[in-house]
């Protein structure tokens, strides 16, 4: 919300500093977000009077003129407007000023004769789309002064960010108020005499209201005989200062009753409407109205319509249509002031993508009890203007007229409720200056009622924020809190949030680095994957259409790091995330199931190029390795690794399963599809169900096991077999015999013979161990001869 | 019947011997010469072998010469040893670079939003919040109505939406927590919820996929000063205790009164300058907006039927990302989700 001080200080009589006054509001919730010069880029523009007016020798269209700019020396300048002439005030941009639009004033040769500046137009100075020739300045000014000065423009502008609670300091009328309360200053309204000139407007335009809940309140004036002409300076300027482009002297003052007051107002040309009557209503499903920035809407039965007797003439309270507006030559104006149904005002203007500042102000509220001094102050001002008469009478229609509202307050609770001890007598205070009034009968509970522009203020807890920002928020003492809880609240460790963190903690310390994603894609990514089409959660709104969809699985978020990475020249990536995937589930309350997943993504050297790391591209030892690691960090026992058939991405893919739970899975990214984002490399990668595994970590117990006490013997076995017999397999087998002596196997070393490729030598070793006694290497030779014999009768491998 | 005096000259003798040897000896070398004079079978007990045959009055004196040539021979090969075992470290620490690169497991990193995140938790868990968690995707209830933002409230504006559909979307803000929790429970509650939300938002300072606390403490006679003290203590366990913190009045649905916190500007000190030249961080104001916050709305309760004259409570909600551009300085939001490696390593 733009304020300027000068249109302020009619209101409230506030000379202070203005920095002052904006640090003050923003303590009272009205944030001050900027302080600037609405003038700024015509700061340097100086007062000119043309002296010499005389023809260019060269061009029949251009001027010559000497202009005094208070210099001592008359500028040569030429020009080539038409009413350019001698002893005009004109408005003067010397050399080396710069223009709005950041062009920079030159000395100049124009068909051979020298100029030293120019003389400008209204649409060079930005002050309106005038441009058919100079501006011409009144009489009696000072030759070299400032041109925002001399023309009363000196101003200064804040913007102030109002918070939507706030729809009555939408107005320079409401931050006035706030201003009054801030330095205990009174306000001044408006003074203006209504002058009405017979006949009956109530007779001349009947207005029906379709339904009392749709507009509460729609009242209008009639005006005759306007003028249509531009609105004079001190209007203009005042609009221009808010943001607001000047168009006529009978829409500007609708706008600028609209900011002054904050009631929006809208004018019809009274001959375009027809049959004598205005009448708020509905559309009727797919009616289409042409509105006045003459785009066709198609409307929906939410819409509401201002109609006279015959076909709408307005969107209510958002924009008025192109069949009624106010033209050049309109001489007769209705000037509508009415109050409509916020949330239908919302609901239209969002629709139609069509916020304006009438809008805006609706679909807050706007003060149903100024309505009538806004819209007599409206037609005051029309006719001052437009030399216009105000016909006698208003044609009006309440349905439902203002009720004032009363609260309970209770003065003990609010000072429970802020936490301080404040007698009665400062919230009276406090609300008498914001005009509320108390009643104090019950000195335990009060009346309070509040005025009609404070729409905000609908409960007792609302008053106590008005007591807590007029004592000031920031003057609150700090208590901490004493926190009561019962013991059975949920342990750290035990939430999801715990768990994760956890996870996280392992994954930094393995040497991944944790990525966070969007946790949308486009649908092409999940396309590019093969990933189904059923059960995905579309963005009905989204951004773009590579955000268009939740993701149900974390590669793509993952690949995207990759590409990422690869293009800013990273090659050694090793990722992990965290994250929630989404599929769509009918019988959840929120239509979703979210599950969250582990996903660790490699791609490039396993480590640093650096003496003395091992070096080699990262593969699926270095993928496996990590899943196991974690799977023993969480120490969940020994998984399942098994080949799956035909996965949409990965190849290998490799499924993972702890007992009976598949926990995920693990693979490679297929070339054609890594290719996508452009890696070259083997990108490798897991995924694994972060709530399973937490879910299985929360049962497992730990129980020690007691330390044996007789030692071991290790027994090394090289088994040579077809390369397509898995290591797992062998391993199964061995274990699968059940001798009581093995206490653990494991794969020591991987060989495979030159020119025997198609075979391959894995040693194992073997651990035995008894119980209740040292072992012999008898006793151990024979149970390892039961292995290999064992190994031999089932699978197809010799020693 | 040997001859004492041979035996004893033959003794002598090694000293002298030894040392010649000794002379150029390697370790190794050194460990023969030691086993050949000193030992089971070596030269001394050789020689000894003839003590039997001497006369008794003889026998003291060989013994205790034999003994003195023992402790003499030691004595030598020891010196020796530890001259050789000296030189041998030297030799060995000449060749020894200890500008060699080491042989290091590869480090990892934790998100500069975890990491916030988590000490973000941890003061909390420490003033006895628990944390909790819940759906990203969310219905209108839990995210608006319920904490008293009607369909066409105008401040479903301060919140841009993405919809899955009329009444599904992503949730906006970590809020529907607040519901969520206290629907569940009964008070006392005091609790904190981290989490993605997600706006339809996007340029230079916001990204349509961001992160936020929100904390609540319900019980009875909960109070605006309860709520200053927690956030300013959290203040300054987060930024230092010298941060100043200053309460202004602002305007949530879900709390009443709302107020927006500031802090003295991280960058500046709260001086609005520096070095002379304005702050870009503070914008020259000093403050910097870091939470919002309030007293429940007793709409808010009465969504999940708690008794609004019985309990009363506060809620807060903050913007990770911001905390952490403050505290590393980093400039640009948008990096938080590249997941460029060469920023993710250095956090950690």
């Amino acid at each position: 919300m733009l304020l300027s001080m000068q249109w302020l200080r009619d209101f409230v009589p506030y000379e202070g500093e203005i920095q002052e006054l904006g640090d003050r509001l923003t303590m009272l919730g009205l944030e001050l977000e900027e302080i600037f010069n609405p003038f700024e880029a015509i700061k340097d523009i100086v007062v000119g009077h043309v002296v010499e007016c005389g023809k260019h020798p060269e061009a029949d269209k251009l001027s010559v003129c000497k202009v005094d700019v208070g210099d001592g020396e008359l500028l040569d300048i030429v020009c080539g407007a038409p009413n350019v002439k001698q002893g005009i005030n004109v408005p003067v941009a010397k050399v080396g000023v710069t223009m709005p639009g950041d062009f920079k004033i030159k000395k100049a040769k124009l068909r051979g004769v020298k100029s030293h500046g120019m003389i400008c137009s209204e649409r060079e100075l930005e002050l309106s789309e005038e441009h058919d020739g100079i501006m011409i300045l009144p009489e009696g000014l000072t030759p070299g002064a400032k041109f925002t000065e001399e023309m009363n423009m000196e101003d200064t502008v804040m913007d102030l960010g109002i918070t939507p609670n706030r729809a009555d300091c939408l107005s320079m009328l409401g931050i006035a108020r706030e201003a009054a309360l801030a330095f205990d200053l009174p306000i001044t309204m408006p003074k203006f005499n209504l002058v009405e000139n017979g006949g009956n407007a109530a007779d001349m335009l009947k207005i029906e209201i379709d339904s009392p809940d749709l507009c509460p309140l729609y009242q209008a004036r009639i005006l005759q005989g306007a003028k249509i002409a531009p609105s004079p300076d001190w209007m203009r300027y005042r609009l221009l200062s808010v943001g607001v482009r000047p168009i006529s002297n009978i829409v500007d003052v609708t706008n600028y009753v609209l900011f002054e007051l904050g009631q929006p107002l809208h004018s019809f040309d009274a001959d375009l409407l027809k049959g004598g009557k205005i009448r708020v209503g509905l559309a009727p499903d797919g009616t289409k109205f042409t509105t006045l920035d003459e785009q066709e809407r198609k409307l929906i039965d939410s819409d509401l319509l201002i109609w006279d007797a015959e076909r709408p003439v307005a969107l209510a309270g958002v924009m008025g249509g192109m069949n009624s507006e106010i033209h050049d030559d309109s001489t007769n104006v209705v000037l509508e002031s009415a109050v409509f149904r916020p949330a239908l005002i919302r609901k239209t203007a969002r629709r139609l993508a069509l916020p304006s500042e009438a809008s805006y102000r609706f679909e807050r509220g706007v003060d149903q009890q100024l309505n009538t001094f806004a819209m007599d102050r409206a037609a005051q001002l029309m006719s001052e203007l437009s030399g216009a008469k105000i016909v006698s009478g208003v044609a009006k229609n309440e349905p439902t007229p203002w009720q004032d509202r009363t609260h309970d307050y209770r003065h003990k609770r609010c000072n429970s409720w802020l936490g301080l001890d404040l007698e009665p007598e400062f919230s009276k205070k406090a609300f008498s200056l914001m005009g509320l009034e108390v009643n104090d009968s019950d000195a335990e509970c009060w009346k309070v009622s509040t005025p009609s522009y404070r729409l905000d203020l609908e409960r007792e807890a609302d008053l106590y924020e008005e007591v807590a920002r007029y004592f000031g928020m920031d003057k609150i003492p700090s208590v901490l809190p004493r926190i009561s809880k019962t013991f059975d609240a949920s342990v750290i460790a035990d939430t999801p949030y715990g768990f994760y963190r956890r996870i996280k903690n392992w994954g930094r310390g393995v040497g991944l680095h944790e990525a966070i994603n969007y946790s949308f894609v486009g649908d092409d990514d999940l396309d590019l994957l093969g990933l189904p089409k059923e059960g995905r959660v579309n963005i009905a709104n989204p951004l773009s259409e590579d955000q268009n969809v939740m993701r149900t699985e974390l590669a793509p978020g993952l690949l995207n790091t990759v590409r990422h990475n690869l293009a800013q020249g990273n090659t050694h990536i090793r990722v992990f995330e965290i994250a929630k995937k989404f599929i769509k589930d009918e019988t959840s309350d929120t239509e979703t199931r979210e599950q969250s997943r582990l996903g660790i993504m490699l791609n490039g050297p396993r480590s640093g190029a650096e003496w003395p790391n091992e070096h080699g591209d990262a593969d699926y030892m270095d993928v496996k390795g990590l899943v196991e690691h974690l799977l023993a960090d969480l120490k969940l026992g020994e998984a399942n690794f098994s080949l799956a058939e035909d996965h949409s991405y990965l190849e290998p893919c490799v499924n993972i399963t702890l007992g009976d739970k598949e926990i995920g899975f693990m693979g490679m990214v297929k070339a054609d599809i890594a290719d996508k984002y452009h890696a070259k490399k083997e990108v490798w990668m897991a995924d694994l169900n972060a709530d399973l595994l937490r879910d299985i970590v929360m049962a497992h117990k730990i129980k020690f096991e007691t330390l044996p006490v007789f030692p071991p013997s290790r027994r090394d076995v090289t088994v040579i077999g077809p390369v397509s017999l898995h290591a797992e397999t062998i391993k199964d087998a061995i274990i699968g015999l059940k001798l009581p002596l093995i206490e653990s196997v494991e794969l020591v070393n991987v060989f495979v013979p030159e020119g025997q490729e198609d075979e391959r030598n894995l040693s194992f070793r073997i651990t035995y161990r008894h119980g209740q006694k040292t072992l012999t290497d008898k006793a151990v030779d024979k149970e390892h001869k039961k292995v290999l014999a064992g190994l031999e009768k089932s699978l197809p491998v010799r020693f | 019947m040997s001859d004492v005096k041979s035996l004893l000259q033959e003794l002598e003798g090694l000293v002298p011997e030894c040392s010649a040897r000794l002379d150029q000896a390697s370790l190794s070398e050194l460990e023969d010469i030691k086993i050949d004079l000193l030992g089971r079978k070596g030269r001394v007990a050789k020689i000894m072998s003839g003590l039997p045959s001497l006369p008794n009055e003889d026998k003291p004196v060989a013994g205790k010469k034999a003994n003195e040539v023992k402790a003499a021979l030691t004595a030598l090969i020891e010196g020796k040893q530890s001259e050789l075992e000296k030189a041998a470290t030297a030799e060995s620490l000449s060749r020894f670079d200890p500008t060699m690169p080491g042989r290091r497991p590869a480090e990892g990193s934790l998100h500069p939003v975890t990491l916030v995140m988590d000490e973000i938790c941890d003061v909390f868990i420490g003033l006895g919040f628990e944390v909790v968690t819940g759906p990203e995707v969310e219905n209108d209830w839990y995210n608006f109505e319920a904490l008293n933002i009607p369909p066409e409230h105008p401040a479903r504006d301060m919140q841009d939406t993405l919809y899955i559909s009329d009444s599904i979307l992503l949730r906006t803000h970590t809020s529907p927590l607040q519901i969520r929790t206290m629907k569940d429970r009964t008070p006392p509650l005091a609790a904190i919820a981290p989490g993605k939300v997600y706006r339809r938002d996007s340029d230079l300072t916001h990204t349509p996929m961001f992160h936020q606390i929100e904390g609540f403490l319900v019980d009875q006679n909960v109070s605006m000063a309860d709520l200053r003290g927690t956030l300013t203590a959290f203040v300054h366990q987060l930024f230092g205790p010298k941060t100043d913190v200053r309460f202004r009045p602002s305007f949530f649905p879900f709390t009443e009164p709302s107020a927006e916190v500031d802090i003295s500007c991280v960058m500046c000190g709260g001086k609005g300058t520096i070095d002379g030249k304005p702050c870009r961080v503070c914008k020259q104001t000093g403050w910097v907006e870091i939470l919002g916050c309030g007293m429940m709305d007793p709409n808010v309760m009465k969504a999940v039927d708690y008794d609004t004259e019985k309990y009363s409570g506060f809620a807060f909600g903050l913007g990770i990302e911001r905390v952490a551009m403050l505290k590393y300085g980093i400039g640009d939001l948008r990096m938080f989700f590249e997941n460029d490696i060469r920023f993710l390593e250095q956090f950690s």
